[in-house]
């Protein structure tokens, strides 16, 4: 973040009521990239790797997330010495590893279809969204974390879930003082918490080559909030991608 | 941006004055995270208002409840989930557009089956996200209870509100009210009178233009019913809304009471009408079969004419006119057109409403006052919901047992108590009956293991005997010479904190018994204001009588024994007044001209007794029975003489309040509970905030403090059991704490709960389970503002400074509280082909002080906490330390054996790599490889998988298996366990010798093959191999 930025929100808060009060979501999302390294930066990445840990319990487990503008991705996990991938597509197969046999498995057709729909998320849903047929719109106020969010819905292509196709949605709050979200939740359409609401929460913003990320992310349901912690040790911009890491390894 | 920014650095610079200002903190920027937890029960549920079927997609569905919120399903039924919470909780119709049903959803709150136990609406609501985001329809704040919503099928910005209104007083807010413009702009369109409200509003399955509307004439008082009177009709119209015709051709003369309505969707002409009339041959089910034109008689079976107020709902199979359900007792179904009827099968009784599947009639889906049920066999049998924690207590109390038990009863569904925490958390199966009927007061002997109990009116009083099993009813009855006892429908009761034994009960009398109510004298005169006109329940109902002994009054209603005197009691009566006696009864003191800013005859809902100080005591008054619901508590400090306002403007004006619990330690920590939820005061009550963190704003009945753990316990109508776990931070809260950064509240020295048992959990998927207290420390703290940027952690270090565990910080601005499980980190295992479970175990620490150390950006902040072994130990203090030592040993040889196998493996990597590139070395590093691979095969798993393909345990997985049994026990480490320990190790031992020699022998030679060729075998040493597990 430049210096001029770093006091314009330190000022921000003095004049907040009369800042929020004109605020339209398309400003809030154009005061989020310009306070995160501006769209120009953003526009140039192709590729991200994080590195992390995730909390397991008592264990903390090495993960690792590669994410590419043309949609390939890769979450891995050592566990004991062996990978786990739990989200893996290499352009046409997603996969993970089944936790009985360690081997990889294809998700079902209709996961690996809703997965293409959000491959133009990269590297952030709301970069250049009205392209990628997405539509946001400023719900209100809230209070999120003890402080003033801004609540944005984002309404992507329509999913199917279970062979019906259903309305796409995720709530972003952006923190009214640094235009940042803090917090996205999303109804969970499938596995056991379906029906709840899922909540991430975000914090840690860190710059990267002049980019800010979270490099916190907090996994949970609103009824039940703060379930799973991933902590970003690292991320690289525009990595060099062996793509072979991604192809769907054949049972042998 | 430029310009934006020049303007926020000109208003920067206007001059600020530098004197340093009061912070007050209110609702969530005090709270934080800190959040309540929802115990339920679901097992009984609770009162359903309204179910709404998606029209087209048979997966959704919602169910408005009469005080637990909007819950919406979207697995046809299996289960639901709250999407309502920020709202009022009382609803009344549930409608979803049917132009566009994912959608837009349209609540009117408050519910409209209008029992002596309803609470009340604030008015309209409407999501255009499916329920993601609601906004208040302005129009429709003083409506109290809205019945029906109706769209027009063909404009969805036409829509007709149908206003019941006000249940006890008079009201311009009702009738029929119709907007043109999507809710913008409302007309009333239907009004009779100030007492009159609308019910059902239907629209003609073909043309929407043409509207059917009940009316109502009712009112309730404190005690008294009406149904009925020559304003409740039929009204139609068939232009929009215009003008409106009454619709009676056939019906009797005379007053009308409460009607439902219905018109059959496969048949426009085809009408339904359930009527409460003067003549009672003619009550029951009406049909008309020209549109309402005329009407024709069918049917005054009791399933028809019972409890109009509350059952007058009838549902016309959406295929097949003949086929109607009609809500009751029972509920009942007829196949021939409303001629004849049965009854539906077993369930919940009260059945409120009721629909037909979407698609297939043999499906129904039923709303009781005991929750939502399913019918696959159209009617014949019924299957609940179990995950709707929807149950109504009307008081709860708490017990000292660790964990604690949580008592209370609930509308319709008896007298419980269950576990404020459970193995795999509070199911369904840890409820237990103590009382049948309705239930009210229960309350825990304070030293035997002994529960009193109540029903309806102290119709019976229950002594249970919990170890022997044995009930015996107690309730005080009149002896010679007595008046006749009034009993309010919720009987006060209350045990002495000084004389176990005692037991008090309050009718217009107060009643003592020393010998848990074998024995009863009364000690005090009629306290009430005993007002014959308030006094006559034979008659109430209206139209039809309706005598359930809810409406009895002029009664006592709370009993308040001082915990520092025995002989200090607090009476409250529901008409308003408060009684004192400093004698154990001789003398008593009205009090009530003393009070001030409360109207005379406000009920009296609850005294606190303080243990501040023997006058000292709070008083909260309600007169929602009146019509008035704005918040009224006082508080005295010297036996009543005088009294001082503590509500403030932060709580809602319509807020009504029926509980207060002061804290033991705090005087100046107050909770307040309204109808509308929870109000905090850190202040004596200067200032509230609504508590909202996993809290809803529904109507909190009562609320206990469980002393020994200093959880908030309240009972609530709608939402069962909801625990806030430890408020002792907000005992600390002041200007000070506010001002700092970060600071870290105090915490006792924390019980490291020893316990380890089974919790099967099969049926769990469909079924509600309460969260339970963690067992795990509380590190508590205040941050002054969001953690958003830069980086923030946590982690808890010995007192030397060695980093134990790391923990995920809460980064709220307010209360964050994280919690350790006492433990520290996994052992590092040996890499293999199969997990060790062993090795997801991780030590705990033994009891003393460690360090929290929060670091943020630069700051680093720290807290010392304390941790001690549990009293129940079952341990001795020799064999415990021997435990952690041998935890310890075996947690060295699980990650000595991964560097083992590490070493190994990258040996045999650089061997690989020889075989492959350099065919001179090819033998060497060959003879290497295999002897390696020998060894390792013997040390850990290398085939099979993690289920029953798995492959015979190694010396890893057994290894792993006795560090885990070792270091997970409360117990000592046993022979056995030493015994195989002893084996491991001489194993471990051979093994590891064996390696020494594969080194020394095959691996001097590659060595050497590497020296002369210059390449290097690089392998990390055994500290940089651990430090990034």
């Amino acid at each position: 973040m430049k210096p001029l930025k770093l006091l314009l929100l330190a000022l921000v808060v003095i004049c907040f009521t009369n800042l929020t009060s004109a605020q339209t979501a398309d400003e809030i999302i154009d005061s989020y990239f310009e306070n995160t390294g501006g769209k120009e930066n953003w526009n140039k990445l192709d590729a991200l790797k994080f590195t992390g840990n995730l909390d397991y319990g008592t264990m903390k487990l090495p993960v690792t997330m590669i994410q590419t503008k043309e949609g390939l991705t890769l979450i891995s996990a050592d566990i004991q010495g062996q990978p786990y991938y739990q989200t893996v597509y290499d352009g046409e197969t997603l996969w993970s590893t089944n936790q009985m046999t360690m081997e990889a498995e294809k998700s079902d057709a209709e996961a690996t279809a809703n997965y293409k729909l959000a491959i133009q998320d990269f590297p952030d849903p709301f970069l250049n969204y009205k392209d990628k047929g997405y539509a946001v719109e400023l719900m209100g106020s809230e209070t999120i974390d003890g402080t003033e969010t801004f609540k944005i819905k984002l309404e992507k292509k329509p999913k199917m879930i279970n062979g019906k196709e259903e309305a796409n949605v995720e709530y972003y709050y952006f923190e009214k003082e640094n235009f940042v979200p803090i917090l996205i939740e999303k109804d969970v359409k499938i596995g056991p918490d379906a029906g709840t609401i899922g909540q991430s929460k975000l914090s840690n913003y860190q710059e990267v080559e002049g980019i800010y990320f979270p490099f916190s992310i907090i996994d949970g349901t609103k009824a039940q909030p703060g379930g799973q912690a991933i902590t970003i040790t690292n991320i690289e911009l525009n990595p060099k991608i062996d793509t072979t890491l991604f192809a769907f390894p054949e049972k042998k | 941006m430029k310009k934006l920014f020049l303007t926020i650095l000109a208003l920067a610079l206007i001059p600020v004055g530098t004197q340093a200002q009061e912070i007050t903190l209110k609702g969530k920027e005090l709270f934080g995270d800190m959040k309540a937890r929802h115990i339920g029960p679901a097992l009984m549920s609770g009162r359903i208002n309204d179910l709404e079927l998606h029209p087209t997609n048979s997966r959704i569905m919602y169910a408005g409840t009469a005080g637990g919120g909007v819950w919406k399903s979207s697995d046809g039924g299996a289960t639901y989930a709250p999407i309502f919470d920020d709202h009022v909780q009382s609803i009344g119709v549930v409608t979803l557009d049917p132009n566009n049903p994912d959608q837009v959803i349209w609540v009117g709150t408050g519910e409209t089956w209008t029992r002596n136990s309803v609470s009340v609406g604030d008015g309209l609501y409407r999501s255009t996200d499916g329920g993601g985001t609601w906004k208040e329809i302005p129009g429709f704040e003083d409506s109290e209870r809205i019945a029906s919503v109706v769209i027009n099928p063909d404009n969805s910005d036409i829509v007709y509100v149908g206003v019941l209104g006000a249940l006890w007083s008079d009201s311009e807010d009702r009738g029929v009210y119709k907007t043109t413009d999507g809710g913008k702009t409302w007309n009333k369109i239907l009004y009779v009178n100030p007492s009159t409200g609308a019910g059902d509003v239907l629209m003609d399955p073909k043309n929407p233009n043409t509207l059917y509307v009940s009316m109502w004439e009712f009112r309730r008082s404190g005690w008294g019913f009406n149904s009925g009177g020559e304003n409740s009709a039929i009204y139609k119209s068939t232009d929009a809304g215009k003008t409106w015709n009454k619709i009676h051709n056939g019906f009797p003369e005379g007053k009308l009471g409460r009607i439902g309505l219905a018109v059959a969707p496969s048949d426009a002409n085809r009408l339904y009408a359930v009527l409460e009339t003067e003549d009672k041959t003619k009550n029951g089910l009406w049909v008309s079969k020209d549109a309402g034109s005329s009407w024709e008689h069918l049917n005054n079976d009791f399933g028809l004419v019972v409890r109009p107020f509350y059952f007058s709902r009838i549902t016309v199979d959406p295929r097949n006119p003949d086929i109607i359900l009609k809500g009751g007792l029972s509920g009942s179904i007829s196949r021939d057109g409303g001629k004849t009827f049965k009854n539906l099968g077993n369930m919940h009784s009260d059945i409120h409403d009721i629909v037909f599947h979407i698609n297939d009639s043999d499906i129904i889906y039923s709303g009781t006052d005991g929750g939502v049920y399913r019918s696959w066999n159209g009617g014949t049998t019924f299957e609940i919901v179990e995950n709707l924690p929807l149950s109504q207590f009307y008081h709860i109390s708490t017990d000292n047992a660790e964990p604690y038990n949580v008592y209370g009863g609930l509308q319709d569904n008896g007298s419980w108590w269950g576990p404020s925490s459970s193995p795999g958390g509070v199911e369904a199966r840890d409820w237990n009956s103590v009382g049948a009927g309705d239930g009210f007061r229960v309350l825990k002997h304070p030293t035997k293991n002994i529960i009193y109990s109540e029903m309806q009116g102290a119709e019976n009083v229950w002594r249970y005997d919990v170890d022997k099993n044995r009930t015996k009813t107690i309730q005080p009855l009149p002896k010679k010479g007595d008046a006749e006892l009034r009993f309010n429908w919720n009987a006060p009761m209350a045990v002495s904190a000084h004389v176990p034994d005692r037991f008090y009960m309050g009718s217009q009398f107060v009643h003592k018994s020393d010998d848990m109510g074998d024995t009863w004298t009364i000690i005090s005169p009629d306290l009430t204001t005993n007002d014959p006109n308030k006094q006559d329940q034979s008659k109430s109902g209206g139209l039809s009588v309706d005598n359930s002994g809810a409406e009895n009054h002029t009664t006592i209603f709370t009993i308040a024994e001082s915990p520092l005197d025995q002989n200090v009691l607090w009476v409250g009566t529901d008409d308003g007044n408060v009684q004192v006696t400093q004698d154990g009864g001789k003398n008593w003191n009205n009090v009530t001209p003393n009070l001030v800013g409360i109207p005379a005859n406000t009920w009296v809902y609850h005294i606190e007794a303080s243990v501040h100080g023997k006058g000292t005591a709070y008083a909260v008054f309600e007169g929602h029975t009146t019509g008035d619901m704005k918040p009224y508590a006082l508080k005295t400090t010297d036996f009543g003489k005088t009294w001082k306002n503590i509500i403030s403007d932060d709580i809602d004006a319509k807020a009504f309040v029926r509980n207060i619990q002061e804290d033991y330690e705090n005087e100046d920590l107050l909770f307040l509970g309204t109808e509308f939820g929870l109000y905090v005061t850190v202040d004596g009550g200067e200032n509230w905030s609504h508590f909202t963190n996993n809290m809803p704003p529904v109507a909190v009945h009562f609320i206990d403090m469980q002393k020994e753990t200093n959880d908030i316990v309240m009972g609530t109508h709608g939402r069962g059991v909801i625990i806030i776990d430890d408020i002792s931070p907000l005992r600390e809260v002041n200007q000070n704490i506010l001002s700092k950064d970060v600071h870290f509240f105090e915490t006792e020295p924390v019980t490291m709960v020893e316990q380890g048992g089974f919790s099967g959990n099969f049926g769990a998927e469909t079924q509600f389970v309460g969260n339970n207290k963690p067992t795990s420390a509380r590190i508590i703290y205040y941050l002054k503002k969001r953690h958003t940027f830069g980086k923030m952690t946590m982690e808890i270090q010995d007192m030397e400074g060695n980093t134990l565990t790391k923990l995920s910080p809460g980064k709220s601005k307010g209360i964050n509280v994280v919690t350790w499980g006492f433990n520290t980190t996994n052992p590092k295992m040996a890499a293999a082909k199969t997990l060790s479970f062993g090795g997801f175990t991780s030590p705990r620490v033994p009891e003393g002080k460690y360090k929290v150390v929060l670091t943020k950006g630069k700051d680093t902040y720290e807290h010392i906490i304390e941790t001690k072994y549990d009293d129940t130990a079952i341990t001795t203090a020799a064999d415990r330390k021997n435990q952690e030592k041998m935890t310890q040993t075996m947690f060295d040889m699980v990650e000595d054996l991964a560097y083992v196998v590490y070493e190994i493996g990258e040996m045999q990597t650089k061997a690989q790599d020889v075989i492959d590139n350099n065919p001179k070395g090819e033998k060497v590093a060959q003879n290497l490889y295999d002897a390696l691979e020998d060894l390792r095969t013997d040390l850990v798993v290398t085939t099979g998988d993690n289920y029953v393909a798995s492959a015979e345990p190694e010396l890893r997985e057994r290894m792993g298996e006795l560090y885990a049994n070792i270091a997970g026990s409360y117990d000592r480490v046993t022979g056995a366990q030493m015994q195989n320990y002893e084996l491991i190790k001489e194993e471990f031992e051979a093994e590891k010798k064996r390696f020494a020699e594969i080194k020394n022998k095959e691996g001097k030679k590659f060595m050497k093959f590497l020296e002369k060729n210059e390449m290097e075998l690089e392998v990390e040493s055994k500290e940089e191999f651990l430090s990034d597990k």
